[in-house]
């Protein structure tokens, strides 16, 4: 048989080999390891390698697109050699990613054409007073008025009662040179009153900063950004657990415990204690002082919200499922608790109802939903899933409670996105036997949301679980076994797991994560149904939330819980809360574009919603009731019962 | 002036689901079952004619019943201590087919046996050459250790097995493959679910025109309208083209009926309920017939009156009038 030269680079090793040889063995040969974690059946896409010449034909392309495939990208698994070629292999995909407190979230860019001193409400004013004399007796706070009057054009500025007690040596200090910082907007008062936030004396460097931050406060998570408000610049990010999480993992348990005796107060205390902390890791990171914070803008569900202020959210938990208040007043720092100049206007971002609050007002702004000419849709999923579907010209939105099973709650080996998380996993179909990926590259102690889609996908597509998500106790495997709850699937042996004990997935498991995907997906179409617009023909699908920054889009739609449309048109865009919060912070007409998205959003009661239980019996299968729904899992299905050995065969 | 009567036309039928093999086809049974084939709603003869009319089970148990009602028992009489006996009488009033029901516990309250529920399947085979469905008694376990052993020993005889239900259907499944038998679909009054577990079976590689569907439902004043709802949403979908409801459907009317308070107790009732039998009778009958009209293919009854009740209610509605 003809023998051929394969070279792979960039190291440039070279092998002879037989005609049909797949490349993966052609590597191995070249002493190259290519990963497979599944088991080489073309479609895990670890393997991939760049075809640069040569006669090499795919047996499949499963995995990749058509443009990957125009480059030359080939899955080494299913490639076979045909003739001489040249092949480069990319570096092995670097192991740890992320850490999950404090993450570095990539730079943020001002956006194009931003200017501060148009767009930023709040105003660096420095002033040069005429001193008073003999001549002119006018009082302290109208000789004030009259420069701004007559330098910065504000007509009508408001002071408080601490301010008017430092304004006397403020203003003497450096001989009437002085700065104010006018708040000179806000969305009550457009065109109206400005207010004084302080008055320094002397006049700054032109360059110095003046601070603002954008916050996001999860349910999970709270985000900090620190901000330059005269150039736009986020200068820090930081973010850390929602100290609230001590006292109940979701919304519902956490107003329950608010609820009661003192635990309103304890609630603002912990998550003010979370924001304060972050400010204080802020500041120090971009050498800034607290105490020249002088606006923050808050985005958050409406639950978040009400703690925030101990405002008493039962209403929220309890039908009609009323907020206390969707919008708030501008609040001053100190009212608020906020660690920051006192003064420093704090702007909550407006929520449309008790489900649907601020971080998706906020979010629908960042992703740019209300100005697309395209019907688009955007989910922010976590422990709720909210969804909003529409254009410039409507927006419908409804919340779903998926429970937190995908935040690793709920689930017997489940746990958040930290060290020791199994956050990829794959399953050979022959053998049954995983491989999977920890986040921290250590030991693993459990599943985190992405690793619980991937193990549910992969237990799926490879027959360990049926459609309606029973166990086939019939596999020849010791992973499938009888467990304290049913049937379940070893994830980890205990002698190669992080505490020494077997992670699994029980039956139970299975279950939640199928109410908790079916939740979802009923949520997309009844919503679609709805406005009458078939979901596909959604131009894209915009993923919000920390957690769908690191779903596997491919997985989340073999398991039903995203539509079924080509990747393309998925496109992840991390924690949109927050950057909402920041463009609201920098950008009055942003501000303002928040509140018309709030008044525009047509909010739909999914629990008053008789077709709702009916879209979610249907979507409580795998990967859909209705495959036509489903088409590229359909096909993927088939594919994988080929492949399989036929377990029994029809006489 | 004459009127034009408007034809519905639907894009998809119920599947013809055929059982009970006749020696030329390598069993024991007198015919063949046939049902479904419907292109229109039930009955709707003037649209396009029903290939094949609803057909009428009687169900008998391995033995002695405990829990039903003293009227079947007085009845039957003493054919309910023998299997076989009881398939003869069942035979003799009319029924088209037979399900015999395994029970949970022997006479004497011990876990049933495998051996026995064989040789109880082996009596009635051999007593009546009606075609047959078998069910086990309802619980997992028991009845995948009582069906797999009988779909063995009456391979070729084409029967009708159950119960498969989402969480337990595949060792069922499987034994029917294996031994040319057909599988009863059990899913509790849900059209998603009933769909589901037909997927679920047909992944297994059992070919969809050897599942009879049971959507379950409630008797006349329990629930009836619900299941009844469910049976025409189904038969609506299958119609309309849907794959997986394109199944024939069975009703255990008999189960529900006689377990209702009306058919079940005969004394310090008002007295407007007028005479226990008739009551009972009338309270099978009627939950009967109704299911018939939202698309119910076997009906699977308890007494040999409503047998001769259901079946004239089956002539008549399969009359095609004469065109005037």
């Amino acid at each position: 048989m003809a023998t051929h030269t394969v070279i792979f680079g960039p190291q440039g090793d070279q092998v002879d080999v037989p005609t049909g040889t797949l490349l993966v063995e052609a590597a191995r040969q070249a002493n190259i390891d290519l990963q497979q974690p599944c088991g080489g059946q073309g479609r895990c896409g670890r393997c991939v390698v760049k075809v640069e010449e040569g006669a090499i034909r795919q047996r499949s392309s499963l995995r990749l697109s058509q443009e990957d495939l125009d480059k030359g990208y080939a899955p080494a698994c299913q490639a076979v050699v045909e003739g001489e070629a040249h092949i480069t292999v990319p570096p092995q995909e670097k192991i740890e990613r992320r850490l999950t407190t404090d993450r570095v979230v990539g730079d943020v860019q001002v956006p194009a054409g931003y200017e501060p001193a148009t767009a930023q409400s709040i105003q660096r004013i420095p002033l040069s007073l005429q001193p008073p004399s003999m001549d002119d007796q006018t009082d302290d706070w109208s000789r004030v008025q009259r420069a701004l009057r007559q330098q910065a054009d504000i007509k009508e500025v408001e002071i408080s009662p601490s301010s008017l007690r430092s304004m006397g040596s403020a203003l003497r200090e450096k001989d009437w040179q002085a700065t104010t910082i006018v708040d000179t907007r806000n969305w009550r008062q457009p065109e109206g009153t400005a207010r004084l936030i302080d008055l320094i004396p002397g006049h700054p460097d032109d360059d110095a900063p003046m601070w603002g931050l954008a916050i996001d406060i999860g349910t999970t998570t709270v985000s900090v950004w620190l901000v330059n408000l005269l150039s736009g610049e986020v200068k820090a990010q930081v973010a850390e657990y929602n100290q609230q999480i001590g006292r109940g993992e979701d919304v519902i348990s956490r107003i329950i415990y608010a609820s009661k005796g003192e635990g309103g107060e304890e609630m603002r205390g912990l998550v003010l204690d979370t924001i304060n902390e972050l400010v204080k890791r802020a500041c120090l990171r971009a050498q800034a002082d607290a105490g020249e914070i002088v606006k923050a803008t808050i985005a958050g569900n409406s639950t978040m919200m009400h703690l925030l202020l101990n405002i008493p959210a039962a209403s929220i938990r309890l039908s009609p499922f009323v907020t206390a208040i969707n919008h708030l007043p501008i609040l001053l720092a100190k009212d608020v608790g906020l660690n920051i100049h006192p003064q420093a206007s704090v702007d909550c971002l407006p929520g449309v109802a008790s489900y649907v609050g601020a971080d998706i007002t906020a979010g629908v702004l960042s992703s740019g939903v209300d100005s697309s000419e395209e019907v688009k849709l955007f989910i922010d999923v976590g422990t709720n899933g909210e969804i909003v579907l529409g254009s410039r010209d409507w927006l419908v939105t409804c919340a779903c409670s998926a429970g937190p099973a995908f935040e690793g709650a709920g689930v017997q080996d489940g746990m958040r996105a930290t060290k020791g998380a199994i956050e990829e996993i794959w399953i050979n179909a022959d053998t049954y036997e995983p491989s999977y990926r920890v986040i921290g590259g250590v030991k693993a102690r459990g599943l985190c949301g992405s690793g619980l889609i991937a193990l549910l996908a992969e237990l799926f597509l490879t027959g360990v679980l049926d459609k309606g998500g029973s166990f086939d106790t019939s596999l020849e495997t010791p992973r499938i076994r009888k467990g304290e709850h049913g049937a379940e699937y070893v994830v980890v042996w205990a002698e190669e797991s992080g505490h020494g004990e077997d992670i699994v997935i029980t039956h139970v498991d299975v279950d939640n994560l199928l109410r908790a995907k079916a939740a979802i997906y009923a949520g997309f179409t009844v919503l679609a149904d709805k406005v009458a617009v078939p979901l596909q023909s959604a131009e894209q699908v915009l993923v919000g939330g920390s957690f769908g920054k690191y779903i596997n889009v491919e997985k989340a739609v073999e398991i039903g819980l995203l539509p079924d449309m080509p990747w393309e048109q998925f496109q992840f865009l991390g924690n949109t809360a927050i950057q909402g919060a920041y463009l609201a912070l920098i950008d009055f007409e942003a501000r303002q574009r928040i509140q018309e998205i709030a008044a525009r959003m047509t909010y739909i009661e999914l629990s008053a919603d008789n077709s709702f239980y009916e879209a979610f019996t249907s979507a409580s299968f795998l990967p859909h009731t209705d495959l036509k729904h489903f088409p590229s899992v359909a096909e993927k299905f088939e594919q994988m019962k080929n492949i399989q050995p036929a377990e029994v065969c029809a006489p | 002036m004459p009127i034009e009567i408007p034809k519905d036309s639907w894009a998809g039928e119920v599947r013809t689901v055929s059982f009970g093999a006749t020696a030329e086809n390598g069993g024991t049974r007198s015919k063949t079952i046939t049902v479904g084939g419907e292109k229109t709603l039930p009955f709707l003869q003037f649209e396009v004619p029903m290939p094949h009319p609803p057909v009428i089970a009687l169900e008998i148990k391995d033995r002695r019943p405990d829990d039903w009602s003293s009227l079947l028992l007085e009845t039957w009489g003493d054919v309910v201590d023998d299997p076989g006996e009881w398939a003869k009488a069942a035979e003799e009033a009319g029924a088209d087919l037979l399900q015999l029901t395994l029970s949970l516990t022997d006479n004497e309250g011990k876990p049933a046996k495998p051996d026995d529920a064989v040789a109880a399947v082996k009596k009635v085979l051999e007593a009546s050459a009606l075609p047959l469905i078998v069910m086990g008694p309802g619980q997992a376990e028991v009845d995948n250790e009582l069906i797999v052993p009988i779909a063995d020993a009456t391979k070729g005889e084409n029967l009708a097995l159950g119960i498969c239900e989402d969480k337990n259907y595949r060792t069922i499944v499987a034994a029917a493959l294996a031994n040319d038998h057909l599988v009863t679909s059990r899913a509790p009054m849900d059209v998603n679910l009933s769909k589901q577990l037909n997927i679920l079976i047909t992944d297994m590689g059992l070919p969809a025109d050897r599942i009879i569907m049971d959507p379950t439902t409630g008797a006349l004043g329990y629930g009836i309208e619900y299941g009844y709802s469910v049976m025409e949403r189904l038969r609506l979908a299958a119609l309309q083209g849907d794959a997986m409801t394109q199944l024939p459907m069975m009703v255990t009317v008999g189960t529900e009926t006689w377990k209702t308070k009306e058919a079940k107790v005969g004394e310090d009732v008002p007295e407007a309920w007028g005479d226990w039998l008739e009551r009972s009778i009338n309270w099978e009958t009627l939950t009967a017939v109704s299911l018939i009209e939202s698309g119910a293919d076997i009906v699977v009854l308890r007494h040999p009156e409503s047998v001769r009740r259901v079946r004239l209610a089956i002539e008549d509605l399969m009359a095609v009038p004469e065109p005037a």
